[in-house]
């Protein structure tokens, strides 16, 4: 039993890392490099899947561009772009936790932007038709009514995509970040008697936040629960959106979904 | 060693593809099953899967995977020189399998009951309905979730340079370690994955196209 309690005598490691000495690291270390990864890349991926909708081709094709390009990009591959490169665009000195958060932030802005993109796209065109036959401009239109129940929508969707950000921040230990995989691969290394105990609390630490959060997004989805598939156009696109088109489409072929929550 | 590592990384791609297609498939049969334990097992194996990262499920098969198994079928695995990539392959398909079982149970859920029914009033067997009536069906109501799933898996196999298999990201964090020429080596690489990507991508549209199910002819079955 005391030989039990031995093996995990490191859990402060794998919670704070060697915070009161160094750097935060551990568990907390994903958490936080999660958090700073979603806002930031929020407003930057909220910009992008707006402008990716819009029917001007010059806005519309970098955005695409971009998306599709770190879309297709392994993390690993931008993780180490951003670290080679980010002293060069900084001039200078770039500690890897700056790295890895712009990293992170490049990854989840394509990601946050096709959420953006399916929340105003499930948003029923009616919506848009109504405002503007009472006279509201287009960008009243949007702020005032697609956009609060297009971020209704994207909520859940939201929520799944921190718990596959969240997995995905165990990726930078690749350029040294002592976040929880680190913690505990230098606890192994360490002392190869612990190796259990060290990947059963990697094991156990990242569970525990997945599971919570994506028991939370479920929840979450049942509450907000506006998916009428009925809604959801899959061919709708900005500009025919904008220009209000004369043909109705009759509501077939729409039972598959569109919101492309990137199931990671 | 540039070649070396997109043969690599090539060989996890389809390996991986297709084990976690059969691995995923037996697992949401086991969801969808009437047997408690059966379900309960698909599931448990869902929920732990889905809640860790694959990068995980990669060590763990690389380091302790050994450890476990008795010593010297563990001496003999470290000392096999593709283990690394065999570590690889597990792990990702592990991972995967979780998500294709999930993407399969949704398919699964979007077939009317009528096909089921009709099926069994024809006389075919449990594992016949299965093979001829239920699985194609979910395969083919799934079939852009499993695409993009199979690029995301595509992505994940860079994951593998994290236990030294020799695969394309290894091979440009070599280059760049014996010749310093890591900016030309990853730039390929780059655009090895987009272009590998874009390509499956495609070929996930195309077939798509061929294999459309009408849907508001199932609809009308339904009803």
């Amino acid at each position: 039993m005391i030989d039990l309690l031995g093996q995990f005598e490191n859990i402060r490691f794998y919670l704070v890392g060697p915070y009161p000495n160094g750097a935060i690291g551990g568990l907390s270390l994903n958490i936080l490099l999660t958090v700073l990864a979603i806002s930031f890349s929020f407003v930057f991926g909220a910009l992008l899947g707006y402008s990716r909708l819009s029917c001007r081709l010059y806005i519309k094709l970098p955005c695409m561009a971009y998306i599709e390009i770190v879309r297709a990009t392994p993390l690993i591959m931008i993780i180490f772009w951003m670290y080679f490169f980010l002293p060069y665009l900084v001039g200078g000195h770039a500690t890897i936790f700056s790295s890895a958060v712009v990293s992170l932030s490049i990854y989840a802005a394509a990601y946050q932007a096709e959420i953006v993109r399916a929340g105003i796209i499930a948003v029923p065109r009616g919506q848009l038709e109504a405002a503007l036959s009472t006279g509201m401009s287009r960008y009243g239109a949007m702020q005032h009514i697609i956009l609060p129940q297009a971020f209704r929508i994207m909520i859940p969707s939201f929520v799944s995509f921190f718990v596959s950000l969240f997995k995905d921040t165990a990726t930078v230990f690749i350029i040294g970040v002592i976040e929880l995989t680190q913690a505990g691969i230098i606890i192994s290394q360490r002392d190869p008697d612990k190796m259990y105990a060290a990947y059963l609390s990697m094991a156990i630490g990242f569970w525990c936040v997945c599971f919570t959060m994506s028991h939370l997004a479920r929840r979450l989805e049942k509450k907000v629960g506006v998916f009428d598939l009925e809604s959801i156009r899959p061919d709708a696109c900005r500009d025919e959106f904008m220009l209000l088109p004369k043909q109705k489409k009759t509501g077939e072929g729409i039972e598959q979904s569109v919101v492309c929550a990137p199931d990671k | 060693m540039l070649i070396t590592g997109i043969k690599i990384t090539l060989i996890l791609l389809v390996a991986t593809s297709i084990t976690s297609l059969c691995l995923g498939t037996i697992i949401v049969i086991m969801r969808i099953s009437r047997i408690n334990i059966l379900r309960f097992l698909g599931t448990l194996y869902v929920e732990i899967f889905r809640n860790i990262p694959g990068l995980f499920w990669i060590l763990f098969f690389y380091f302790v995977f050994p450890e476990l198994l008795p010593q010297s079928w563990g001496d003999k695995l470290n000392g096999y020189i593709h283990y690394p990539v065999i570590a690889g392959i597990l792990g990702l398909t592990v991972d995967n399998a979780s998500y294709v079982s999930d993407i399969l149970r949704s398919g699964r859920l979007s077939i009317p009951h009528a096909q089921r029914e009709v099926a069994m009033s024809s006389g075919l067997s449990r594992l016949q309905q299965y093979l001829h009536v239920l699985l194609p069906q979910m395969f083919r109501a799934t079939l852009p979730p499993l695409g993009t799933r199979m690029v995301h898996n595509f992505k994940n196999t860079s994951l593998c340079m994290a236990i030294s298999a020799s695969e394309l990201t290894w091979a440009t964090q070599q280059i760049e370690s014996l010749t310093f020429r890591g900016i030309e080596a990853t730039s390929i690489a780059t655009l090895f994955y987009i272009c590998l990507a874009s390509v499956m991508v495609a070929v996930i549209i195309l077939l798509e196209k061929f294999l459309k199910i009408d849907v508001s002819s199932l609809k009308q079955s339904k009803a």
